[in-house]
């Protein structure tokens, strides 16, 4: 493992927009030359009058940057176009012929500066170990049987072919009558009893055994109680050209 | 049947970091006695043999050296389980910062970590610790021991220092806690 006193001692040069590198746009006017987030910050700084330096071209580069650009870096394109924002911004209120004074921002609020850079070593040091960590292995936790789970068989039945099975009665279903608020609850037991009341030894298919007309509701409570009795074991299920027939379960073959 | 053998064998069937309570406990000796064993145990281990010891997430278990990972990745082919820059981004505030909200990640990055958040939870590496004692008491946010486990450390004493000025700087911009329960 790397030393970890190393990342303390590592000092990088910060961007003036914090953790994210702008764009490497150049900027040339008659009163500015550099960089877009050296402009940035002699605007934020006051040390240069923005008037004399024209955005709209600066603008259209970085535009051009992020069309062309194969690595489409979100980070990067969200940190420019704040910092274009903001000397559009700047740059407006200076343009305005008002007498109301451009209001004074307060630096902490108003500024893009993501505290986040200082915690460049630390997450450039978790990286590393998290590398470092992919190197070892331990003895898996043993993945006990589950109580839940009960084994049970779907024969050739498969979880696309159940659900293809649900679509089909979902279809077919009226729409949500307007119900009171307080209406009693159904709990998915007492749709179990009524599903084993309608299903025989006799194969059936899904909307031949769901009381007509119903409900996207009775829909959903109906193939819920089926796939519960399914995996207890009471009903069984077979494809029978594209659709799924059931039965009970003592009854089947 | 020596005391080292013995620590040993429950690390080897141990599929967690195991505390030195929890072994002198199950031997029936002294704390001491244990770290004793488990030093030589360590010294054994690292001068032959595939195995090493290694102390993580507040416990000692036993792990294979780094010169078998490649042929145990051919055999297990293990899913890696990278995490993307704002993962990461996230993950480091709220290991230095901890205990603190999502309101208060967000002001650190500048940008909304709602989704980072949820899937650093659903990776198990950080948890909800408590909440803070203020309007809508919301959830707090700390790292946890799969944490310490996926990034080999064995406390978050081993996290590289932030300079003081901007430590300083990250006090000011977050309110203080109020505390957790």
């Amino acid at each position: 493992m790397a030393p970890r006193h190393e990342f303390a001692d590592k000092k990088d040069r910060i961007s003036a927009l914090g953790l994210v590198a702008p764009p490497p746009i150049q900027v040339q006017s008659p009163n500015f030359d550099g960089s877009l987030a050296t402009l940035f910050s002699f605007v934020r700084d006051h040390k240069v009058d923005l008037l004399g330096v024209p955005l709209f071209p600066i603008c259209e580069a970085y535009y051009n940057y992020l069309m062309l650009s194969d690595a489409k870096d979100l980070d990067e394109a969200a940190a420019a176009l704040t910092a274009l924002a903001y000397l559009l911004e700047r740059k407006a209120w200076m343009l305005l012929p008002v007498i109301e004074p451009e209001p004074e921002y307060e630096e902490q609020m108003e500024l893009p500066e993501p505290t986040t850079h200082e915690y460049r070593v630390a997450i450039e040091a978790l990286q590393l170990w998290h590398e470092e960590r992919s190197q070892l292995f331990f003895r898996a936790p043993e993945a006990g049987p589950d109580l839940y789970e009960l084994p049970y068989t779907l024969g050739n039945v498969s979880a696309g072919d159940l659900a293809r099975a649900f679509e089909r009665i979902l279809r077919k279903a009226k729409p949500e009558t307007v119900t009171p608020l307080n209406k009693p609850r159904k709990s998915l037991q007492e749709q179990m009893k009524l599903v084993l009341q309608v299903i025989t030894s006799e194969w059936a298919r899904l909307d031949a055994l769901i009381t007509q007309p119903y409900t996207r509701s009775d829909a959903v409570f109906w193939f819920l109680a089926l796939l519960e009795l399914i995996r207890l074991g009471q009903v069984v299920g077979r494809v029978v050209g594209d659709d799924v027939e059931f039965a009970q379960r003592s009854h089947e073959g | 049947m020596s005391l080292v053998d013995s620590v040993e064998a429950l690390l080897f069937v141990a599929d967690a970091p195991a505390e030195v309570g929890s072994l002198a406990q199950a031997l029936q000796v002294t704390e001491g006695q244990v770290e004793q064993a488990i030093e030589l145990l360590g010294e054994r281990l690292a001068q032959h043999g595939s195995l090493k010891l290694v102390k993580l997430a507040g416990g000692f278990q036993l792990a294979t050296k780094e010169e078998y990972a490649q042929v145990i990745a051919n055999f297990l082919k293990p899913q890696r389980q990278r995490l993307s820059r704002s993962l990461m981004e996230v993950l480091a505030v709220i290991a230095y910062r901890q205990p603190l909200t999502i309101s208060e990640i967000d002001l650190i990055r500048g940008v909304q970590s709602d989704y980072s958040v949820r899937s650093l939870l659903e990776r198990r590496l950080i948890q909800e610790v408590g909440r803070r004692h203020t309007p809508g008491r919301p959830v707090l946010y700390g790292t946890s021991q799969q944490f310490l486990h996926q990034f080999n450390l064995n406390d978050l004493g081993q996290l590289p220092p932030l300079g003081t000025a901007e430590l300083e700087a990250i006090q000011l911009s977050l309110p203080s806690v109020a505390g957790s329960n």
